[in-house]
């Protein structure tokens, strides 16, 4: 709008900038600057800016559509828009790779509005991860359906309809059979629509495209699940007859085409270089300076991003910062209040968000954001997508969000198409904001994140055979799935829950065998897409009166409701009383205290089978024995151990799967140390290990488990050196599919252990390479550093010989 | 490695996150016929019923002379013939009429969805004075085609549906099955009157079920009677093994079923068209009351209300719920008919019994206070009742209403100030 106003920002932008690196590249560089004045800042990357690259609608698009764009200032699309769409109404599942503000929501709109245009039968319906985020799209999408039927007298309505949790029972009836466009989420389809598909009957037969958004959020546990869903909507679909084409928009990663093909289990298209104008950013990532270089303790990120966000705010730019969780959000506002906030009585020109806001303080917060009055605003990811807010002027992020994805995600929140604006990483002392901060390439060039998935875990697939046989009957000649659907069923037989009958079709005389529901219980209600089996922990809380106030599934219960543990839910600390282990139930009370627990977990593992062996690393099924023997307090934002307890807890066992690292004991024997210290060595290798592998994973580090086994109960002379093994387990009953690409990526595992723990600016371990020096004992650094040293000498000697 | 079938077996049957392994298998197999070689067709005689139109059907009739309960077959038809005109009342003003098809489901379960089968549809009409049932089993899987077509055939030609919490229940259950085979429903158009919703207001005792009414209005004790909760799972037998006895219980508790709920349909429209005088106690006085005032009938409502008050026998100014309801109902008739006056007197009299609930006072001095002001216009006494009911409005915290009862004595105290000044 005001020229004038837009170069006085971006003048003002490039003061804070200057202040910051002490001169920005103009290549498109990465530079590593220790000596910038501010010289905790690793990393400035210049992303220069990239124009827009039109391409017409394509043909086949209704003349209406045209025409609607076209009113509400749409003459073109961008080059990705137009490819999607191309493929989309040739009826070509695709998926695109979108940028933030790069007009993905077309994509997929666009081609689904002119299939309902040309016949109004069309249906489609759309998932997204959250209830949110549907409700986002619901106000655009009905804007466009608004544009649509004034174009013409007699344009057909348009029904689009959010159909969730929320919906009203009494508005159900009337939008299954008004709705052309469902906006849904996995949960629901699953729970309240798949297995009601005879009242959906007019969705499912006229099902032209289902609308996958934010497809990298599907991985892991929620991935496989969501695979199983489809794989039932898909069923049902060629029960009614129809066959719909999928449109996904996913953010970047390494694998959007094959994660879509395994979801689905179609092919697609990839369409993946945007034609969306961008404006030129700048990328810092900052490293809090280390303030004890022995301990390797570094100072708060939360203090650094108050200091860099004031960079900003003193400079009149508008920004957003992004805390890692609910309280760091509150902190961080205190903070910017406490440096920024005016007279009192005057507008709040520094605001937090998050979940738990009403909604009328959230539309509040939004509508000042997007008009400049809210001239800060700290949150959590509940504003990372979605939500409009207009584009501020930078973006810090306190702590890194965990993946890359992410991570571009909310640096997207800041910039314009046509102006300056810049994006700040602030790493905290954990090992992944360690590695990334200390490893700019690794995150600016090609996304190395895969997202992963495994629906043919057995847990998970033998709950969605149970939904389907309800949903419809399984003939004999069908499948389900990778494994035989048939001796699955024939299991459920024999537990009553499906009986196998001959079938005769009355039309054409036809027998076939048919397995038909025969329990009482509506499956589907058994089953959550967000964990692996529906075996839960409640929590209880006893405080006044007995309310349940949240659930954790079945594996990681002990170590996080131990007797003594402290629980902690929306910043509120609750000490666990007594857990019930047979009744699944924890009973908890609030309590006020300034430390939180950390389990102490004995885990031993033990291979069953191996799937894959080449050299030093195997990929296996294992059996996982855990038990936790005790705990530690350990001080908010010191993180001081100040205190332990023993626990005598029952054990427990699953079956998984596993990537494993088999250091020989030649390896070993060539050590040059004492056998304490190789064995601290081994222990500090598989934490970095750990790190590097839940980063190339794209998982949380509750998803995969470490063990370590020393070979001390193997047989063999004492003394002997034996080989160690240090396994990466999927930390979910029969896996969920991380070890097999592990095993496939272990060489950029080893690489990147090795560029984590060698790049640490520690002397002795820390938390953010081997582990602190505490645990992990002097050398733990030095001997870990040797043992990869020695592997890839070994690796290079075989590929010699 | 174990068999596919092991691992499946270790799923299903261990919980959560641990699986104990060696399973031992042979405990796990319940001694069920080889799933390769299914039962060609099952032994249907314990149902005594027969083969017709593509399913199995079973029929039954009771003469006139048959009682049930207390209460003989053809008393009741004739009591239905003579009292049909008042369906309506009961069927959302939808034009039922006769012959009337009392109909109730077995399902294999109570959720719903896709995989709830209904594998029993009873219908039983009356036939001059006899009462006939017909039940559709569904003896396999591949039975309920035909089957549903050959209820929708008979359900054509009913006048209206009756069922015992069909609309919450039975009617969607069943919509479901004709959904999923792609049939026409027929339930949209056919007026259904669901007895349990009069039966709350008539008879509500502690358990409004089909049976407890059935004991304590029909006067009928079940010997032998197949618990609710154990239906599906004898359906399931029967499926499994093709013994057919278990499943003969279910089908003689929807026999009893059908006749219970034809008994209390009986009895509900006898009241409904013999008026107040045949009502056999208070709540059903009243709940009568509330059946005519919703079809506008308003000097039947008033009736109805003399007949609830009728019933009480406590002293005049004694905590009475019933004798309170109608007072109740019988003031707030009167003012609708514009009978101020005798409005008035029913409030009063509401007024005056010890322990009347607060909301029902404040309501009757609010109106007692309107009837002061603007018809008496006895400002005083006017005020006096807007006092007492920003007294009784006090224990509900509603503070609309006080407000609106704040408004009023502001008003009125102008009203008294110039008459004072008139006065003058």
């Amino acid at each position: 709008m005001l020229p004038a106003l837009r170069s006085k920002s971006e003048s003002a932008l490039d003061a804070a900038l200057q202040r910051l690196t002490g001169g920005l590249p103009s290549e498109e560089t990465t530079l590593a600057r220790p000596d910038t004045p501010d010289h905790h800042v690793t990393a400035v990357r210049r992303l220069p800016a990239v124009a827009a690259q039109f391409a017409p609608f394509p043909d086949a698009f209704d003349p209406r559509l045209t025409q609607a764009l076209t009113n509400r200032g749409v003459t073109q699309l961008y080059t990705h828009q137009a490819e999607a769409i191309g493929h989309a109404l040739a009826d070509r599942n695709v998926v695109t790779i979108t940028p933030t503000a790069s007009g993905k929501t077309l994509c997929y709109n666009a081609p689904v509005l002119s299939a309902i245009l040309q016949d109004p039968s069309s249906r489609a319906l759309y998932l997204f991860p959250t209830k949110a985020l549907a409700q986002d799209q619901l106000a655009e999408l009905q804007a466009m359906c608004e544009v649509l039927s004034g174009a013409g007298d007699q344009q057909p309505t348009i029904g689009v309809f959010t159909y969730d949790g929320d919906t009203p029972q009494d508005a159900r009836r009337t939008i299954r059979s008004r709705a052309h466009i469902v906006l849904s989420n996995p949960d629901m389809v699953h729970s309240g629509i798949l297995p009601h598909h005879p009242r959906w009957a007019k969705l499912f037969e006229n099902l032209k495209y289902v609308v996958i958004d934010e497809l990298h959020a599907y991985r892991g546990v929620f991935g496989s699940h969501l695979c199983n869903v489809l794989r039932r909507m898909r069923r049902i679909c060629r029960h009614y007859g129809s066959d719909p084409v999928f449109v996904c928009s996913s953010a970047t990663i390494a694998n959007p085409r094959e994660l879509a093909e395994r979801l689905t289990e179609q092919p697609f298209e990839l369409v993946e270089n945007s034609g969306a104008p961008r404006g030129e950013k700048f990328f810092l990532f900052v490293n809090p300076p280390v303030v004890n270089h022995q301990l390797g303790i570094r100072r708060s990120y939360l203090s650094e991003t108050r200091r860099i966000a004031g960079e900003f705010l003193k400079r009149r730019l508008q920004l957003i910062v992004f805390a890692q969780s609910r309280l760091a959000t509150e902190i961080l506002t205190t903070y910017l209040k406490d440096d920024f906030e005016g007279e009192p009585g005057m507008p709040e020109r520094i605001r937090g968000y998050r979940g738990g806001y009403l909604p009328l303080r959230r539309r509040e917060i939004e509508k000042g954001l997007r008009e400049g009055a809210v001239r800060a605003v700290v949150s959590t990811n509940a504003l990372e997508l979605g939500i409009d807010i207009g584009a501020l002027d930078v973006a810090v992020m306190a702590g890194y969000p965990g993946t890359i994805a992410a991570t571009w995600q909310r640096a997207g929140r800041a910039g314009r198409r046509a102006s300056r604006s810049a994006a700040v990483m602030v790493a905290s002392s954990a090992p992944l904001d360690q590695f990334i901060v200390r490893n700019p390439s690794y995150f600016f060039d090609r996304s190395p994140e895969h997202a992963l998935i495994d629906p043919d875990n057995l847990h998970i697939l033998v709950d969605h055979v149970k939904c389907a046989a309800f949903e419809l009957p399984f003939t004999t000649a069908e499948s389900f799935g990778r494994h035989d659907v048939q001796e699955i069923l024939g299991v459920l037989a024999e537990q009553g829950l499906v009986h196998r009958a001959q079938d005769t079709d009355v039309e054409s005389g036809s027998t076939q065998g048919v397995w038909t529901w025969t329990n009482e219980s509506y499956p589907a209600d058994a089953v959550s897409l967000r964990s692996v089996s529906s075996d839960n922990f409640v929590i209880v809380d006893t405080t006044e009166e007995t309310r349940v106030i949240g659930e954790t599934d079945f594996t990681s219960g002990p170590s996080t409701l131990h007797p003594k543990a402290i629980y902690i839910v929306e910043a509120r600390q609750y000490q666990v009383e007594k857990l019930d282990f047979e009744g699944r139930k924890a009973y908890v009370r609030a309590i006020d205290c300034d430390y939180y627990t950390d389990a102490i977990t004995y885990t031993r593992v033990t291979p069953i089978d191996e799937f894959a062996r080449d050299a030093d690393r195997t990929h296996g099924e294992v059996h996982v024995v855990s038990r936790v023997v005790g705990f530690k307090k350990i001080k908010f934002y010191t993180n001081e151990n100040v205190g332990s307890g023993e626990l005598d807890l029952p054990e427990q066992q699953m079956h998984t799967t596993a990537y494993w690292l088999t250091i020989p004991a030649e390896v070993i024997g060539q050590l040059p140390y004492a056998s304490d210290d190789r064995r601290d060595g081994v222990v500090g290798l598989g934490f970095a290990l750990k790190q590097v592998a839940q980063l190339l994973l794209m998982c949380d580090g509750h998803d995969i488990g470490l063990s370590i086994d020393s070979g001390d109960g193997e047989q063999g002379a004492a003394g002997a050196i034996k080989p160690q093994k240090i396994f990466v387990y999927d930390n979910y009953p029969g896996g969920i599919g991380f070890s097999k690409p592990l095993f496939d990526m272990h060489e950029a595992l080893l690489t990147n252990t090795r560029a984590l723990i060698a790049e640490c600016q520690c002397e002795n371990g820390c938390p953010g390479c081997v582990g602190p020096v505490g645990n992990t004992g002097p050398l733990a650094k030095s001997v870990a550093l040797r043992i990869l040293q020695l592997l890839a000498q070994e690796q290079l000697e075989e590929s010699v010989f | 490695m174990s068999s596919l079938a092991d691992r499946v077996r270790g799923v299903v049957v261990g919980t959560g996150g641990t699986t104990q392994r060696p399973l031992i298998t042979d405990q796990l197999q319940p001694p069920v016929p080889n799933p390769q070689s299914p039962r060609e067709s099952p032994d249907l005689s314990p149902l005594a019923g027969c083969w017709s139109g593509g399913c199995f059907v079973v029929e039954r009739e009771w003469k006139p002379s048959a009682s049930h309960g207390r209460e003989r077959i053809g008393e009741l038809a004739a009591r239905l013939e003579a009292s049909i005109a008042d369906a309506p009342l009961f069927s959302g003003g939808a034009a039922a009429r006769p012959p009337l098809m009392f109909f109730d489901l077995e399902t294999t379960g109570l959720n719903g969805g896709a995989g709830t089968h209904v594998f029993l549809i009873g219908c039983g009409w009356f036939d001059d004075d006899r009462f006939l049932t017909r039940q559709f089993v569904m003896t396999r899987f591949s039975d309920e085609r035909p089957m549903l077509q050959a209820v929708a055939r008979d359900f054509d030609r009913a006048g209206a549906l009756v069922s015992f919490n069909g609309k919450s229940f039975d009617a969607p259950v069943l919509e479901t099955r004709y959904l999923f085979h792609r049939l026409e429903w027929f339930g949209g158009e056919t007026p259904h009157i669901d007895v349990l919703h009069p039966a709350r207001q008539f008879w509500k005792r502690d358990d409004c079920s089909l049976g407890a009414l059935e004991r304590q209005l029909v006067g009928h004790r079940r010997i032998g009677d197949v618990a609710g909760f154990e239906v599906p799972a004898r359906y399931f037998q029967f499926i499994r093994t093709g013994d057919a006895r278990p499943l003969a219980a279910v089908l003689e508790h929807n026999r009893l079923d059908l006749l219970s709920l034809a008994a209390l349909t009986a009895r509900l429209l006898h009241v409904t068209r013999n008026g107040p005088g045949a009502a056999h106690d208070a709540r059903e006085a009243i709940a009568l009351a509330r059946v005519y005032a919703r079809a506008g009938m308003d000097e039947r409502v008033v009736d109805a209300y003399i007949r609830a008050l009728s019933f009480s026998h406590a002293p005049a100014r004694a905590f009475d719920a019933a004798r309170i309801d109608g007072l109740r109902g019988l003031a707030q008739t009167y003012r609708r008919l514009r009978r101020f006056d005798a409005a008035a007197q029913r409030w009063q009299e509401l007024l005056d019994i010890r322990g009347c609930p607060a909301a029902i006072a404040a309501e009757a001095t609010e109106a007692l206070a309107i009837h002061h002001e603007h018809r008496l216009r006895d400002f005083e006494l006017a005020r006096s009742f807007a006092l007492r009911s920003l007294e009784s409005i006090k224990e509900e915290r509603r503070p609309a209403r006080t407000e609106a009862v704040k408004h009023r004595l502001g008003r009125l105290d102008r009203k008294l100030n110039q008459e004072r000044t008139l006065s003058f």
